[in-house]
């Protein structure tokens, strides 16, 4: 269980956040969509300790992060790079557990490339690799997907899917893809820019995720709300 | 391809050494305007003394190199570790660039007397400050997210340098040293110009003050020609060491 309590952030004379509350259930998966600028992912480093806050989160011990351009070191291998986590936590038999994750992720034969030689989707899929290899109890995802392609981005959301049904940990994502978070999500949180602030939080009541609920008027509806949340809010703020 | 490559410069090459060649037949006054066979033939009878002084001031600017290598970037890792070690030492590093080298040369051979010791220390003030600010701009150059990550994951602060910063700035001390090389053995060949006969032995500096004083120009310009082969070989070498730690990753040499 993570429990976000009375975090608000300020630079200087700015106020990224004002007050969220939000407690997230083990083994959910929550979706923060928001225009620009409204602090959603100030509030995910927030929660993974890169930035001090004035409220608390609570939160299991073990988590990783995934950065929106993949943070893999250059001048690592594929192996290399899958290991880095694992060895700056002293986790053993780090080369079983690498090839374990490549395989996983569908990587193998991949090992001895650089990250330069890889597609933007290859990357994010090594970069989820370095993650889960930990056995996080949550994860923490800040636009993985915005920099691959339409396509990719589809497969790259139902590996995503995939992986978090098989190891249930506890997911945030940040997104600015609506239809990525009523994919994914069991909750998606709406927020408002300039302070941030969560004005809705919207429940996806999918049993089963398949690529063919896409194209289920349901879905549809639930995208078409969220994004008329997202406007409306925008709206007003420029009015004002 | 790989001829496409090579012809230019060797075209330029051929094209300079014909000019010289036809200026100096022109001119026809061997003394001040020798031509390329002339220097090529002293390069062959005074030999001994040029590969004599080769040795001298290779062994001085290597010295110098290595040492201003080894110093540039311990400084640099004690300033990107502190922020207060930066502040107070960067302008005295950037001082090591604009001193006019020539100007406090005969100051060091005052201090350190006629030696090798002098021409070292020259050859290490002049190629110090571009290792020092490139593999300080190199510690610094890691991105966001990655040290984000080290700061989620790892807890010591050397671990972060040793994994994370330090790799990340190996291509731009590599860069750094390419700019010292030539420099190191122009610092060796000013310390040699004012320790000048004040030594027993000369090194090609001092070899070009006696050729110059005897008009021995064909001598002189084969010396020059040999500490600039010098220079290039420093750079070279460089330049293949940095293709191998490089060329699987960094966009540099790829």
């Amino acid at each position: 269980m993570i429990v976000i309590s009375k975090v608000s952030k300020h630079f200087g004379a700015v106020q990224a956040l004002e007050e969220v509350n939000l407690d997230i259930a083990t083994g959910e998966f929550i979706s923060i969509v928001g225009p620009s600028g409204c602090g959603k992912s100030t509030l995910l480093r927030i929660i993974a300790d890169l930035l001090p806050t004035d409220g608390s989160v609570k939160k299991p011990n073990k988590g990783a992060f995934v950065f929106q351009d993949s943070a893999l070191l250059p001048w690592r291998t594929v192996q290399k790079n899958v290991e880095l986590l694992m060895e700056l936590e002293n986790v053993p038999d780090k080369k079983e557990k690498a090839r374990q994750a490549l395989l996983q992720v569908g990587l193998d034969g991949f090992e001895k490339s650089y990250p330069h030689q890889l597609s933007g989707g290859m990357k994010m899929r090594l970069s989820l690799a370095r993650s889960l290899v930990l056995n996080p109890e949550y994860l923490l995802l800040d636009e993985p997907l915005s920099a691959v392609d339409e396509l990719t981005r589809e497969v790259l959301q139902e590996e995503i899917h995939e992986m978090w049904l098989k190891d249930k940990f506890t997911s945030i994502l940040v997104t600015h893809n609506v239809a990525e978070a009523v994919y994914l999500s069991n909750r998606v949180v709406v927020m408002s820019p300039r302070p941030g602030k969560i004005t809705h939080i919207v429940d996806i009541p999918f049993k089963k995720r398949t690529p063919e609920i896409r194209s289920k008027p349901q879905f549809s509806q639930l995208v078409i709300d969220i994004c008329e949340k997202l406007r409306v809010r925008e709206g007003n703020t420029a009015w004002k | 391809m790989e001829v496409k490559k090579i012809l230019p410069p060797i075209l330029i090459l051929v094209l300079f050494f014909a000019s010289w060649h036809i200026g100096a037949r022109i001119y026809d006054m061997a003394f001040l305007l020798p031509g390329p066979w002339l220097v090529a033939k002293t390069f062959v009878s005074d030999f001994n003394i040029i590969m004599t002084g080769l040795g001298l001031t290779f062994k001085a600017a290597f010295i110098g190199y290595i040492i201003a290598i080894a110093i540039g970037i311990s400084v640099a890792t004690l300033m990107s570790l502190s922020k207060i070690m930066e502040r107070s030492l960067y302008p005295y590093a950037i001082l090591l660039q604009t001193v006019p080298v020539v100007a406090v040369a005969p100051l060091i051979v005052l201090w350190f007397g006629f030696e090798i010791k002098s021409i070292i220390i020259i050859s290490v003030i002049i190629s110090l400050f571009p290792i020092i600010n490139n593999t300080l701009l190199g510690l610094k150059s890691t991105t966001k997210t990655l040290v984000e990550l080290f700061d989620m994951h790892s807890t010591s602060k050397v671990t972060s340098f040793l994994k994370l910063s330090f790799p990340a700035a190996i291509p731009h001390t590599i860069a750094g040293m390419k700019i010292s090389a030539g420099l190191s053995v122009i610092g060796a060949i000013v310390g040699e110009f004012i320790i000048g006969s004040g030594s027993e032995s000369g090194g090609l500096g001092v070899q070009i003050i006696y050729a110059q004083a005897d008009l021995e120009t064909p001598l002189v310009m084969a010396l020059i020609l040999t500490a600039t082969a010098l220079g290039f070989a420093f750079f070279t070498t460089v330049s293949l060491l940095g293709y191998f730690l490089l060329h699987k990753w960094h966009e540099s040499e790829i």
